[in-house]
């Protein structure tokens, strides 16, 4: 007999598999952090556009982040103690000591310094903070961290190391989210089909974003209409890999969607299409981590039996690697 | 690669119960505070910019030929008005999970590169010593480079490209006085500074690739006295960040 809908939801809820792609997911964003936090703190652009009009920045900040009005309002060493507290968090989660936590203090720190001035932020800051909180509701520290390593010394011979899957899940869902949303807000004519297809082209020479003189693009004005075509489809199709995904779990079924669907490693096409877009939006823009961030959340796209060579490679130059014996899952 | 599905782990007592409904409500917020809407466009004095402007006549031109003429005034208008009437639905919707939002990190706030800003400003800082202003900062380009390092980090780049419109003139008046203040530090000589906005319309790629440069005007002039003040510790005797090519004011 065929379940209901909402027992349906609860079983996907219920579903674990092996830990390594959270665990791709953790260490790439840790890296990630390492750079937006690290990136501001070693230029010295902390004490410009976080720090108070009245203690060296140049804005008198108005309403404060509860963290950063609770330590005291925003002088420098306010500030600076914050960012010295998020650079540390980051290096813990990278490695996995105390991982919810680590994203815990990540989140707070990072959210903190964000909105102490928005005006000198972005939708990356949105990305980040979202990925965070999810990885503190993931299991991310079961594999790959010194959390694993802990609790190896307390279980030599522990079962196969299982976590729930649903926050890998929820990751999917924002990534999708955020796509269809600024998609669909590309409301331009110059964005949409049956307009010009310029959008990229003139977004490309913006002297905010850019990190060099674009005019060279001018003789491959095709290519980016093509660019902006692609992108546009790209982001509000977004929300059609979830289908993608599902026939793919659901592969054994019979249809010929399905089949069509999965002989054609749509998703694949997917992750190809997507890490290419954000490489050439990294390589010809200066857009902060936001390419970073999206490109670590393609973690959550890999199923752990995908993500496990990736996260081994990644964990080679550290010797042995830290970690306890994962259970081979089938769920996608 | 990936083995056959497995059924998940049969789920019992109220926890997975309780687990599908937060993570349901989770859902419901992202998707909720994801639907478009013109959060942070609503400003009467960014709408009269030329990118704004340009982009309601294209607009307006599809519906023409879609056989719906109106005035550019009615056009804008019945925009404002739906425009505010969305975000107050959308401010009732999302009231629910303010706090969820805000203590978790879970904003959704996804207009990025929603148009090409078509009428795009650089911003130049001048000071001047014994009446003769020279350029010590020019955004994007190679040379002028005071305070580069700070003013074209990503994050001031947000800054600077909201100080190009005239709905961020407060703080475009905050960072001035700042700027005053930093280059009586590295240029005490100096006892003016000048801050404008060179606002041009980008080339076509027919014009760009004739070679064209950009026309335009200097927008947004401020020029304040320098301000001295006690050095902070750590810029006590800080040098200049340039040696200052005297230039013959525009």
């Amino acid at each position: 007999m065929s379940r209901g809908p909402w027992a349906r939801w609860v079983g996907l809820l219920s579903a674990r598999e092996a830990p390594e792609s959270l665990a791709l997911l953790r260490v790439l964003l840790g890296l990630c952090m390492l750079h937006a936090i690290g990136s501001v703190a070693f230029t010295g652009t902390w004490a410009l556009v976080w720090v108070d009009a009245s203690d060296g920045g140049y804005k008198e900040m108005g309403e404060l982040p509860w963290l950063v009005a609770a330590l005291g309002g925003a002088s420098r060493a306010v500030i600076g103690g914050l960012i010295a507290a998020g650079l540390t968090a980051a290096i813990s989660l990278t490695v996995g000591l105390f991982s919810r936590l680590s994203a815990f203090a990540l989140l707070q720190i990072f959210m903190a310094l964000g909105d102490t001035n928005p005006h000198t932020g972005g939708s990356y800051d949105v990305l980040i903070s979202n990925a965070l909180w999810l990885l503190v509701l993931a299991d991310s520290g079961a594999t790959g961290s010194v959390d694993a390593r802990i609790r190896a010394r307390w279980r030599p011979s522990p079962p196969p190391i299982t976590v729930p899957a649903w926050p890998r899940y929820l990751v999917i869902g924002q990534l999708l989210t955020m796509y269809a949303s600024t998609g669909l807000q590309k409301v331009s004519a110059s964005w949409v089909p049956g307009g010009d297809l310029s959008a990229l082209y003139y977004i490309l020479q913006q002297p905010t974003w850019q990190r060099i003189d674009m005019r060279w693009a001018a003789p491959l004005f095709p290519l980016t209409q093509l660019a902006t075509l692609g992108t546009w489809l790209f982001e509000v199709g977004a929300p059609s890999l979830l289908l993608v995904l599902w026939m793919r779990r659901t592969r054994a079924r019979p249809g010929r969607l399905r089949a069509l669907s999965n002989r054609l490693r749509l998703r694949d096409l997917f992750i190809v299409v997507g890490l290419a877009m954000h490489a050439g939006i990294a390589i010809l823009m200066e857009v902060g981590p936001f390419s970073f961030v999206s490109m670590a959340l393609y973690a959550a796209l890999l199923h752990p039996d995908e993500a496990r060579p990736l996260f081994d490679r990644l964990l080679r130059p550290f010797g042995r690697a830290p970690r306890g014996k994962t259970a081979q899952t089938g769920q996608d | 690669m990936t083995a056959p599905p497995s059924p998940a782990r049969p789920a019992r007592g109220p926890w997975p119960q309780l687990r599908a409904v937060l993570v349901l409500l989770h859902v419901i917020a992202v998707v909720l505070g994801a639907l478009p809407a013109p959060s942070g466009g609503m400003s009467r004095a960014a709408w009269r910019d030329p990118t704004v402007q340009d982009e309601f006549d294209a607009w307006r031109g599809k519906l023409a030929a879609l056989g719906w003429s109106m005035s550019p005034e009615a056009f804008e208008e019945g925009l404002w008005t739906l425009g505010s009437e969305l975000m107050a639905v959308r401010s009732r919707a999302l009231r629910p999970f303010k706090h969820y939002y805000r203590y978790a990190g879970t904003t959704q706030s996804w207009r990025m590169f929603v148009a090409p800003h078509r009428y795009p400003a650089r911003l130049f800082i001048d000071a001047r010593e014994d009446g003769v202003w020279f350029n010590i900062f020019e955004e994007g380009a190679p040379g002028p480079d005071w305070r580069q390092s700070q003013l074209e980090q990503d994050r001031f780049r947000s800054a600077l490209f909201r100080y190009s419109w005239p709905n961020y003139s407060r703080s475009y008046g905050q960072f001035s006085r700042w700027v005053a203040k930093e280059v009586a530090i590295d240029y005490p000589e100096a006892d003016a500074v000048r801050l404008r906005w060179f606002k041009y319309k980008t080339l076509s790629p027919e014009d760009a690739g004739r070679g064209l440069e950009p026309e335009g005007e200097f927008i947004y002039i401020k020029t304040l006295p320098t301000v001295r003040g006690e050095p902070r510790a750590s810029q006590a005797a800080p040098a200049p960040a340039a040696a200052p090519t005297p230039q013959v004011q525009p």
